[in-house]
């Protein structure tokens, strides 16, 4: 078993002349919080997209909990321990936050019951369990953001992939979720996180991926990329004195 | 032994038939592009119109030509009628708005061929066309009946009015830019309800002044619409949806095809082999043949 | 969100009381009515089961067939040719019936169901046309004459039955595959995770696929499932009919009908496809009866339709549930004036 949990070697997509991800090679570590940011269009939602098996690459590789996985449909990701989350919530609008739970498919012999009990620990957990019995169209949308992220982790992912968690959330749901993040992680889940809210990403990532016009440019922690020159061209498009960092 | 005078003349027929549909596809092709909606009443448009030709002629004791400005202006005012209805029910709070559309039209054409089928009964009704009558021949070449010449010529003239209308005035420039992109027509202060209704009514008028021709040519009856339906989807899928271009090639090879398979292979099995190329081309290539469509969800 | 309010809940007495009454009522209905109202009853339940057969393709999986009448007419095919080219008994049709569907949904729900939306949509409608057209040329289907099923007392089992092939018995043989329907339909789309996985794939099938949820395997099942149902139907009515046409099995109209009775009735729920399938087989029957037309359902059916989706998209249970009410109904309509305003 080696350290990397996923590890992408020179993935790249197209899309007809457009080069949206470029020869991208990353390797996130177990038990990690990797956080990615850059400018829009610079290829993160791809990325995700590429590795959770929505688009098929046009080259290079995904290796995922030491197997390749490259070009592997969506479903079977997830249940091979992949989550992701999308940028726009989208609950099933038409069951009930518990039948949200429920209505994921996970590998392996679970019972109903297991199961069951398996979805009110997560949504207790997330402090949800009040609403279970709700039907997801009228939840608000800080509860749906809740709701993406304990579906989920029904899947018991290894790897739990977040597409801007704290987007459009008010401080103290972002603190919450915040938390609810480092507990997993602690718990051994490994994460990888897009944000642009730059204050989410100093406190929560272990290290920072910096992705712009399609490469991944840089990598390091927080401090380090954000003083990093060629990261604040990027976000910038040009340079400032030194000692600036880059607008939080 | 391949006959080259036959193959000359099915070729002529298959021709001028396309210039006819090219007109229905058309037409249909842009109420995509405008409404948004996938509108399974157009064949049913080409049979009220054929019908118009058959029931209003000869209460004027007229012929079947002289329907058509009528048929023009009461089409365009029925299209006007019912685009608000299709706006309304595709950019409303329902679930798959767009399906919705496609469904509310499905209900329309039921509506329409039941009407007609009610009122009228299921009997063929003749459309006067005592003046086309006869054929011009043309040694070398072939015969050109009078009534489909004179039916591809309007087609032809009506689309050619019709493109000129889109592409060369400020009207048919604010039609393009909704087609194109409707936000940001919007925003350019485009007055979407506006246009679409202009463009909803050109296409209900041009679909049924091509039923007049089409009454004329072969009959007016109430189950007709059908055929026509399958005629445009043929069109729009073979040129891929909302491309303009491509459904004036793609007439053409419907008049074609209906025309070789009528006298090579059997005229009962027009349809059947229509449908089967939809269907493929679905499967293989649901943006066109050259790909040039756009997704419809 | 308004609380919603079950008219059932208003009703005097147990629910349990009007239960059995309604099973009872079902149970008796040709014994006590006679045959002319079983020959109602018998269409009503098929057109229930034929809804809601569509419902479950087309209401839970949202992608909308408008071909599924053709394996009505491939099982009533199914089994005419058994029964009137082969001399099969009516059991061996019947399964043939299932077989047969089975074997084309499947075949063609693979290409099919790549498509989404309106492409659908069109390709299940090219697809049943298709089927008419080669039941029309084809010799074994009877072509343009149709097909003529035995109807003697050996011909259910092939030994002679020891109750007469009577009204009643279609009654009950339509009652047992509406139930049937009801009941799966309950279990598998309501109860079990199946179900939810189904109403997952139709609300967000990428979001679906990202937490293990094999789309198009399920979406397979569910188109395969609702075939083989609506074929079944086709099988029991052939034999009830005895005489089978392509314009008559095979026309758009039963596709209509079933969208028409789901829809109106409100797509996704299980008893949608009972309230829409009901009224609209009773204004059908009225119509023709106090209208002396036989054509005049398909003008009503198509206002319906219209009406259905410009005010009542979420159907009559929609209604009951409190999802729609009266003013939502009058917004409704007072949006539409304005649009007419807007000139």
């Amino acid at each position: 078993m080696t350290d990397a949990i996923l590890e992408t070697t020179a993935l790249t997509k197209r899309f007809g002349a457009l080069t949206a991800n470029d020869a991208i090679s990353l390797s996130v570590e177990r038990g990690e919080i990797r956080g990615i940011i850059g400018p829009n269009g610079s290829g993160k939602t791809t990325f995700f997209n590429t590795v959770s098996g929505f688009y098929d690459p046009d080259g290079g590789s995904v290796v995922f909990d030491d197997e390749d996985v490259t070009a592997w449909e969506p479903h079977r990701l997830a249940r091979r321990g992949l989550g992701r989350t999308f940028q726009i919530v989208s609950p099933f609008k038409n069951m009930s936050v518990r039948q949200n739970m429920l209505a994921v498919q996970t590998e392996g012999s679970r019972s109903r019951e297991e199961k069951q009990a398996r979805a009110e620990e997560i949504l207790a957990f997330l402090e949800i369990d009040h609403i279970a019995d709700n039907q997801a169209r009228g939840m608000s949308g800080g509860q749906q953001k809740l709701l993406e992220l304990g579906r989920v982790l029904m899947l018991d992912p290894a790897l739990v992939m977040l597409d801007e968690p704290a987007a459009g959330v008010n401080p103290a749901l972002e603190s919450r979720i915040m938390d609810h993040i480092h507990e997993l992680n602690d718990r051994g889940t490994t994460f990888v996180v897009i944000e642009h809210d730059m204050h989410v990403m100093r406190t929560l990532a272990d290290t920072v991926s910096v992705f712009d016009a399609g490469a991944h440019i840089a990598e390091g922690d927080f401090e380090s990329v954000s003083s990093d020159p060629a990261v604040r061209e990027a976000y910038l498009g040009g340079t400032t004195a030194e000692d600036d960092e880059v607008p939080i | 032994m391949v006959d080259i005078g036959l193959f000359t003349q099915i070729v002529i027929n298959g021709l001028l038939l396309g210039g006819i549909y090219v007109t229905i596809g058309v037409g249909f092709s842009l109420a995509f592009g405008v409404l948004e909606v996938v509108d399974f009443a157009v064949g049913e448009y080409v049979m009220v119109g054929a019908f118009a030709g058959a029931i209003l002629a000869p209460l004027f004791g007229a012929e079947g030509i002289f329907v058509i400005p009528v048929v023009l202006v009461g089409f365009f005012a029925l299209g006007a009628l019912v685009q608000p209805f299709i706006h309304h029910v595709t950019t409303g709070d329902r679930p798959h708005p767009l399906l919705m559309g496609l469904v509310f039209t499905f209900g329309l054409a039921t509506f329409l061929r039941g009407s007609v089928l009610t009122i009228f009964g299921p009997n063929n009704r003749d459309v006067p066309s005592s003046l086309l009558t006869g054929g011009v021949s043309v040694s070398g070449i072939g015969t050109f009946p009078v009534v489909r010449t004179v039916t591809a010529v309007f087609g032809v003239s009506a689309l050619v009015v019709f493109m000129y209308y889109l592409y060369r005035t400020k009207g048919g420039m604010a039609i393009r830019a909704i087609a194109e992109d409707r936000t940001n027509a919007r925003l350019m202060g485009i007055n979407i309800n506006r246009y679409q209704s202009i463009a909803y009514g050109a296409y209900a008028a041009l679909t049924g002044s091509a039923g007049v021709f089409i009454g004329m040519t072969f009959t007016a009856n109430p189950g007709m619409g059908l055929q026509y339906t399958a005629f445009a989807f043929f069109m729009v899928v073979l040129a891929g949806m909302g491309y303009l271009p491509g459904v004036i090639l793609a007439g053409v090879v419907l008049g074609l095809t209906q025309s070789f398979t009528a006298v090579y292979v059997s005229g009962n099995l027009v349809l059947l082999v229509l449908f089967a190329i939809i269907y493929l081309v679905l499967l293989v290539s649901p943006a066109g043949i050259l790909g040039k469509g756009e997704w419809a969800t | 969100m308004t609380a919603a309010t079950s008219v059932l809940d208003r009703l005097p007495g147990a629910r349990r009381y009007w239960y059995a009454s309604g099973g009872v009522l079902l149970l008796a209905w040709p014994l006590v009515f006679g045959p002319f109202w079983a020959r109602i009853g018998l269409g009503a339940l098929m057109w229930i089961g034929l809804a809601q057969s569509w419902n479950m393709i087309g209401g839970y999986a949202g992608y909308l067939d408008f071909g599924h009448g053709a394996y009505f007419g491939i099982g009533a095919f199914a089994a005419g040719v058994a029964m009137a080219q082969f001399g099969y008994p009516f059991l061996v049709g019947f399964a043939l019936a299932a077989v047969v569907a089975t074997v084309v949904a499947a075949v063609v729900a693979i290409p099919t169901l790549r498509l989404t939306g309106a492409y659908f949509a069109i390709a299940t409608w090219a697809f049943a046309e298709a089927i008419k057209q080669t039941a029309l040329v084809t010799g074994i289907t009877g072509g343009t004459f149709g097909l003529s099923l035995p109807r003697s007392p050996d011909s259910f089992v092939g030994i002679a039955a020891p109750f007469p092939i009577s009204e009643a018995f279609f009654y009950y043989a339509m009652l047992t595959l509406c139930v049937g329907t009801m009941a799966l339909t309950y279990v598998l789309f309501e109860r079990r995770e199946f179900g939810f996985r189904v109403k997952a794939l139709r609300d967000d099938q990428d979001a679906a696929e990202s937490l293990g949820i094999d789309t198009t395997r399920v979406k397979r099942q569910v188109y395969v499932l609702s075939c083989v149902v609506a074929a079944l139907f086709g099988a029991v009515h052939a034999w009830y009919i005895v005489y089978i046409h392509p314009n008559d099995v095979l026309a758009p109209i039963i596709t209509d009908r079933m969208v028409i009775m789901a829809l109106l009735g409100g797509l996704g729920t299980l008893t949608g496809p009972v309230a829409g399938g009901l009224l609209v087989f009773l204004l059908e029957r009225l119509s023709s009866v106090f209208l002396g037309s036989t054509t005049f359902y398909l003008p009503l059916i198509g206002t319906l339709i219209m009406l259905t989706v410009l005010f009542a998209p979420s159907g009559i249970i929609g209604i009951l549930r409190g999802e729609v009410d009266a003013t939502d109904i009058r917004e409704n309509v007072r949006a539409l004036k304005e649009r007419f305003n807007l000139r």
